[in-house]
């Protein structure tokens, strides 16, 4: 099978620092790829490469098998991104941000299609009308899924989504992301959240200093197994 | 693309309270500016037209004098208000309104407002033209700070480029979306004025009227393009909105007062005017002495005295077909007027030089390019005023010279007793001043029309390719 997303030997080096080092990583439609990570161990370097935000100092990432580099706009129109903190434009509505970023995505859709995207993203039909500047952060992140869903990507990138949500928001989102893994999506997720990358993730990323130090299968490991895993792998 | 993010920028903002509110100041400001610049132009238009048609009454209804006491009483000319000065009052303020005309002597414009007035005058004075140089930048540095620091900040700035827009797309907006919110502030002003002008008969309409007004719109468009265009390129280029605030200040302090105020004081200090008392004794000096010190006046008065026995054959001055008093007047007002000529082109030549600064100051300075365009298409700036001191001294030098020529022709040599009658100087026509075309203004500011055009097209180039290197991360 084809995949989705892939990095061949993807290095950023920074004037004194390497943040990623030859990573290899393939990723297939409707996987849930969790890489775990201390702070600045270089997992948002890594969304941000296959964003096409950096410029790979050695390497390649591919989505559907175009490099980002060479191909910053045909490959955005597979992907999304949201990151830990979505904020989007407080003085618009719910619906006006949705309707906003789906029209830059290219899709136009009418109110009531605004309003059912909003709605399965779990957002309250009441706040759709109402400002984002008034919103919880949880009810921010499921615009931000409203708008990675009514974008129909194919691949969702996602810097710390469940970062300061509540256990609820949290695992609302959870689903929402399982939902869409099951319809083919492929979903690559930085996260610190240990439990919450073996409740949802097909495979689980260590990485440590730049480096993708190991590679798990989810469905082989218990929580408890991966968290002693991962804090041997930080405190060597 | 563009047309999505500028729509939302434009709803975003008149979502925005504070910004709301400062932008009725603003506007308000620009209204009241509007009509209190009309007010004063017709007060003053009204009091001109009434000096001028005063003292054009009086000459023609003079009693009965002798031509060369007619010279002498002279007239007046009274500087009439552009259209559109009270949109920019430019040097009208400091500029003399008006003329006395007489003979012999080349007097110029006196009588200015800041004569007339307080000192407070010296602190500028709010005007169309002020709110749209100086404060308008200013709101549009306050709505554009932002425009990239604010979407980095809030994380919003990956989120559209993931969405598939680029960074000049992104750009292009903003631009697009600040300029409508711009045009809001300014139209309604710029359509009041217009409404005042075309719609209450309060002016004479006419196509360099129009073209006036549509020039110097267009030059205030440009002048907000560069400012809105050069905010969100600074703001691409930080990383904090308080950075990219500090900086666009930096820059509108720069433009709006520092250069302007050092190209004024550079052109001062490297190119000295006489004073005003110096230039009246050089003239005299040359009038008497001759030019350069040649041929003095009564050496010459003696060569045509001469000149003239000989071409009539004629042993003294009185056995003359011609009155020999009228004709040595109208060589000696020649003399005068070429010497008068000589000072006050080299006078000019040293004003056009220290202007000649500013000029160029303004292709590194859009708001000196459009303060030069906005007070040329207004006529209120110091070419018109050259412009009517100029048309005032050859109507002088005409009156006089008819006087002279009257006198030479109806007159004897040594008459100073008949007295011409009243309907002598009924016949002679009043000064009546136009203002020149909208093209010869903006000829005398093509520096600053293309420093204007330089920065809106430099822009544009420079700032799309800055704004590539934009860090997202």
């Amino acid at each position: 099978m084809q995949y989705i997303l892939e990095a061949k030997r993807l290095c950023k080096q920074y004037q004194d620092k390497l943040a990623l080092k030859d990573l290899n990583l393939q990723i297939r439609p409707g996987e849930i790829f969790c890489l775990l990570g201390q702070n600045g161990a270089g997992k948002s370097t890594t969304i941000n490469l296959f964003l096409g935000f950096l410029k790979p100092t050695s390497g390649a990432a591919y989505i559907k098998g175009l490099e980002v580099a060479s191909n910053l706009t045909k490959v955005k129109e597979y992907l999304a991104y949201i990151p830990e903190n979505v904020m989007l434009y407080p003085n618009l509505t719910g619906l006006e941000n949705l309707s906003l970023f789906s029209s830059l995505a290219g899709f136009e859709y009418s109110k009531d299609e605004l309003m059912r995207y909003l709605l399965q993203a779990g957002l309250p039909a009441e706040a759709a009308s109402r400002r984002v500047g008034g919103y919880s952060k949880g009810m921010r992140q499921k615009v931000g899924v409203a708008i990675a869903v009514a974008k129909h990507a194919q691949v969702l990138l996602l810097d710390e989504p469940t970062s300061g949500l509540d256990p609820k928001a949290s695992n609302e989102f959870s689903e929402l992301l399982l939902g869409l893994s099951a319809s083919g999506t492929a979903i690559f997720m930085a996260t610190h959240d240990i439990f919450r990358s073996k409740e949802v993730g097909t495979r689980v990323g260590i990485m440590r200093e730049g480096e993708l130090v190991d590679v798990l299968s989810a469905a082989e490991l218990n929580a408890n197994e991966l968290e002693k895993l991962y804090l041997n792998y930080m405190h060597v | 693309m563009i047309r999505t993010i500028a729509k939302k920028e434009f709803i975003s903002t008149l979502r925005d309270r504070r910004f709301v509110s400062l932008s009725l100041i603003v506007l308000l400001l620009l209204l009241s500016a509007t009509i209190v610049g009309l007010h004063s132009y017709q007060n003053l238009q009204e009091e001109r037209e009434v000096a001028q048609h005063t003292v054009n009454e009086q000459f023609a209804n003079s009693a009965d004098r002798h031509p060369h006491r007619m010279a002498h009483y002279g007239s007046y000319a009274f500087r009439p208000k552009s259209s559109l000065s009270f949109l920019d009052f430019g040097l009208d303020s400091y500029t003399g309104a008006s003329v006395y005309m007489e003979a012999h002597r080349q007097n110029s414009a006196n009588f200015s407002q800041a004569q007339q007035s307080t000192s407070l005058i010296r602190f500028g004075e709010m005007t169309v033209a002020f709110v749209l140089q100086m404060l308008l930048p200013l709101l549009i540095i306050f709505l554009c700070f932002g425009a990239f620091t604010q979407e980095k900040e809030n994380g919003t700035l990956k989120l559209l480029l993931s969405q598939g827009v680029s960074l000049r797309q992104l750009a292009w907006a903003k631009v697009s979306g600040y300029s409508k919110v711009v045009a809001l502030v300014v139209a309604p002003a710029l359509a009041l004025a217009s409404l005042l002008i075309f719609g209450r008969g309060a002016f004479a309409l006419d196509g360099d009227l129009l073209l006036r007004l549509l020039l110097f719109i267009l030059f205030y468009g440009l002048y907000f393009f560069v400012f809105v265009v050069l905010s969100v390129v600074v703001s691409a280029l930080h990383q904090r909105s308080s950075t990219a605030l500090v900086s666009l200040l930096g820059i509108w302090i720069l433009f709006c007062i520092l250069i302007p105020k050092a190209s004024a004081n550079l052109g001062a200090n490297l190119y000295t005017t006489p004073t005003r008392a110096q230039l009246d004794a050089d003239v005299h000096a040359e009038v008497v002495k001759g030019i350069d010190g040649h041929n003095s006046q009564d050496e010459r008065a003696e060569a045509l005295k001469q000149e003239l026995l000989k071409k009539y054959g004629a042993s003294s001055l009185d056995q003359l077909p011609v009155n020999f008093d009228g004709i040595w007047m109208a060589v000696g007002e020649e003399q005068s007027s070429k010497v008068y000529q000589k000072h006050f082109n080299r006078l000019m030549g040293i004003f056009q030089k220290q202007n000649r600064i500013s000029e160029w100051a303004a292709l590194l300075n859009p708001y000196l390019a459009v303060r030069h365009l906005s007070m040329g298409m207004a006529g209120s700036d110091f070419g018109h005023y050259v412009d009517f001191q100029q048309k005032a001294e050859t109507y002088r030098y005409h009156l006089a010279q008819e006087l002279n020529h009257i006198q030479a022709t109806q007159l004897r040599y040594g008459d100073k007793e008949t007295r011409l009658s009243s309907a002598t100087w009924g016949a002679f026509e009043p000064f009546e001043y136009d203002t020149p075309h909208a093209s010869w203004a903006l000829a005398n500011h093509m520096i600053s029309f293309l420093g204007l055009l330089l920065w809106g097209i430099g822009i544009c180039i420079g700032g799309m390719r800055l704004i590539d290197n934009t860090k997202i991360v």
